[in-house]
């Protein structure tokens, strides 16, 4: 009965919350820029901002997390994102009763170097977490991307496309070909090989925001506690220190925001200009209503 | 019976042991053993690379003892080759005789990879069993590849050459065996000698055979030493630079000490290392070179930097075993990007994939027409082949070459 309750008062809060965010002073999109150190609590206090995790994960979902685990590089590096953050969703996830967890990623390093060296592999001990590469074989189903202007078809994980709530946790960073990896990038790191060679091919800020437009996560949480300023992807490269996870449901307004901790215009990133063009989300800085929250 | 059911154990235990590299981890050291204790790789390798730190040869001692009191003990108990090869003569009753038309050349090819190894050359290192054993399982690999199976070629071949002519090898061709009748010699003389005195007391003159045999002996040496000097002088010569090596290769003399065992290829967790056939000249026949790739199109495979498995695993000493700073440092080869192929350059398009990939930071991104297109610096790079596995370009618009001066710095 308590808990039936409390689940009740959750989402009645949920419902009441989301709209009254979204619809403050004609803005078109909420990020929640949580500023801390503690990664567990700045995500719980974020997602209880957007109304908290019963809103995203319900009782016997199939639950699909995309962090960022491509590269071999360690945690204080940046090149992946935070394990802790990982860890955190992971938990809440189990706790709001996710039937299975897959964090299916298609790292660019081995995964056999990349995985533990994220601190990633590690962090997932103990939760009912899957992280793992997934099989070239059949591992990947291809769809079809009906409003895609190039990316037409892609190779898209079935643990991504089976899942009943998806969650986008890239790592913010800077990015050679991409100019920043943020969330609309961070699809890259999920679809097939032969997939994301083509996006490089035919023009990869369109093909980004093409993919935006077929896979819309129901949460972006991405973690800017540090972010690599030069030789991104992969690094080592410069650092600086936010402190910051940002959290929206608009992956382009997460992304736009993102965009002003490396001193850039949302608008000088091609797949955030456009994916607002393409009505993925909203873009606009002036039409996004930022939430700050200190932890 | 007893004694062939024990060899069929040894054999036996070699083969899971020489399959090792399937274990986890843990158990491959004692994959790396049964080419090692052979005193022909060991000491000819370790003699012929100039290179005696980290005493690996001192592997081959144990084996090396006991040719010196029991001569070719080890050969009609242990050899796991050698019992294969006898199991497959029984196969041929018919052919029993045939070996007494057969010249014995065992002795003669132990002196030729000896002396040559002492000129820095040495030849026909290949020819050892427990090397020819363990190249057959270099065959069992991922991913399979049918270029990898012309390790295997050695130990089908003497199995073939037994049928036909029952004990050729063991009694006649195999330099290992060769290499214990050599060394069994001085204590087995000395032995009948003294036995010789026993029954009749009185100094025996060194009988005309003695001075014989080791005129032989002095001239055999002698002249392999020769031809490995020749050899060397004409094929060793500085770094080939028409293929790529494991990070680990020594520059001069690299297809004399390398013995096939197939051991590095094996090693490789990325699969990029195979034999190579033909391109480093015809002494180069099965040597290790790196294939990047194209093994699995969804899967980039490249020399990852701070794997270091192949060099650990060389018997011989042509891969000299290596840390990961040292790794770091080590060019299997150098980068070129062709411009008219690569997209950013020809196509304006945003890629740089190899820029992202590159461990060592020496792809540097310069803008064209508003667009960051790669180039490489030489200096850093270490040609990991990252690049290369990763191009989108069809055809492939980065490529790793042989440096300059051959694989190594």
């Amino acid at each position: 009965m308590e808990l039936q309750r409390r689940e009740f008062i959750k989402a009645a809060v949920a419902a009441g919350t989301a709209p009254a965010l979204a619809a403050t002073g004609g803005k078109q999109a909420t990020v929640v820029v949580v500023h801390g150190k503690d990664l567990a609590k700045m995500l719980n206090l974020g997602v209880a901002k957007l109304g908290g995790w019963g809103t995203f994960i319900h009782k016997g979902d199939k639950v699909a997390i995309k962090p960022n685990v491509a590269w071999y590089s360690t945690p204080a590096q940046g090149g992946n994102t935070a394990p802790e953050l990982v860890r955190e969703c992971v938990l809440q996830a189990e706790k709001a009763g996710a039937e299975k967890i897959d964090i299916p990623e298609n790292p660019c390093s081995p995964e056999k170097k990349a995985f533990p060296q994220s601190g990633v592999q590690d962090a997932l001990k103990g939760t009912k977490a899957r992280l793992f590469r997934p099989s070239a074989r059949d591992g990947y189903r291809e769809v079809t991307v009906p409003k895609g202007k190039i990316c037409k078809t892609a190779e898209v994980p079935n643990e991504i496309l089976d899942a009943d709530c998806v969650i986008n946790m890239p790592v913010a960073k800077h990015h050679s070909g991409a100019t920043l990896s943020l969330s609309m990038k961070n699809w890259m790191g999920s679809i097939s090989n032969t997939t994301r060679r083509g996006w490089h091919r035919n023009g990869l800020h369109q093909c980004i925001a093409d993919f935006s437009t077929f896979l819309k996560p129901k949460l972006v949480v991405i973690d800017a506690s540090r972010i690599m300023l030069d030789h991104g992807p992969q690094g080592p490269g410069t650092l600086a220190y936010p402190n910051e996870v940002i959290l929206s449901t608009d992956p382009v307004a997460a992304d736009a925001y993102a965009a002003t901790l490396f001193k850039l215009k949302p608008f000088d990133v091609g797949y955030i200009k456009l994916g607002h063009e393409m009505g993925i989300g909203c873009g606009d800085l002036s039409k996004i209503d930022i939430v700050r929250i200190e932890a | 019976m007893k004694k062939n059911l024990i060899r069929l154990a040894v054999f036996l235990l070699c083969a899971v042991l020489a399959l090792s590299l399937f274990l986890p981890d843990g158990a491959k050291p004692f994959s790396l053993l049964l080419p090692r204790i052979s005193p022909l790789l060991s000491f000819a390798g370790a003699l012929g690379a100039r290179r005696f730190a980290g005493c690996l040869c001192l592997f081959g001692v144990p084996l090396l003892l006991l040719a010196f009191f029991k001569q070719r003990w080890f050969c009609w108990h242990l050899c796991p080759m050698g019992f294969a090869a006898e199991m497959a003569g029984k196969l041929n009753k018919r052919g029993m005789g045939r070996i007494r038309r057969v010249p014995t050349l065992n002795k003669a090819l132990a002196l030729l990879v000896a002396g040559s190894a002492v000129a820095g050359y040495p030849l026909l290192l290949w020819l050892d069993p427990l090397c020819i054993f363990n190249g057959f399982f270099a065959a069992f690999r991922k991913p399979f590849l049918w270029t990898s199976c012309a390790t295997a070629a050695g130990f089908v071949l003497i199995l073939i050459v037994s049928v036909a002519v029952p004990n050729i090898w063991c009694h006649r061709l195999c330099p290992l065996g060769g290499l214990q009748e050599l060394l069994g010699m001085p204590w087995k003389r000395f032995k009948s000698r003294k036995n010789a005195q026993k029954t009749a007391s009185g100094n025996t003159p060194p009988s005309p055979l003695d001075t014989r045999a080791s005129r032989r002996l002095f001239l055999g040496i002698l002249g392999s030493g020769v031809a490995g000097a020749g050899a060397r002088a004409a094929l060793g010569g500085g770094g080939e630079s028409s293929v790529l090596r494991p990070p680990g290769a020594v520059k001069r003399s690299f297809n004399a000490l390398c013995a096939r065992c197939g051991n590095c290829m094996r090693a490789c967790p990325y699969g990029l290392l195979v034999p190579d056939l033909g391109k480093s000249g015809i002494d180069g026949l099965c040597t290790p070179v790196v294939a990047f790739r194209h093994l699995d199109p969804y899967q980039e495979q490249y020399c990852f930097q701070d794997c270091k498995a192949c060099t650990e695993v060389c018997p011989t000493g042509a891969l000299v075993p290596l840390t990961v700073e040292q790794k770091h440092k080590k060019p299997v080869g150098i980068a070129v990007v062709d411009q008219g192929k690569c997209v950013a350059w020809a196509e304006k398009q945003y890629c740089v994939v190899c820029q992202e990939y590159c461990p060592y930071q020496a792809v540097v991104e310069v803008e064209r027409n508003g667009v960051m297109c790669p180039e490489i610096d030489a200096a850093k790079c270490r040609g990991c082949g990252a690049c290369e596995s990763a191009c989108p370009a069809d055809p492939i618009a980065i490529i790793v070459t042989p440096c300059p001066g051959g694989s190594g710095k």
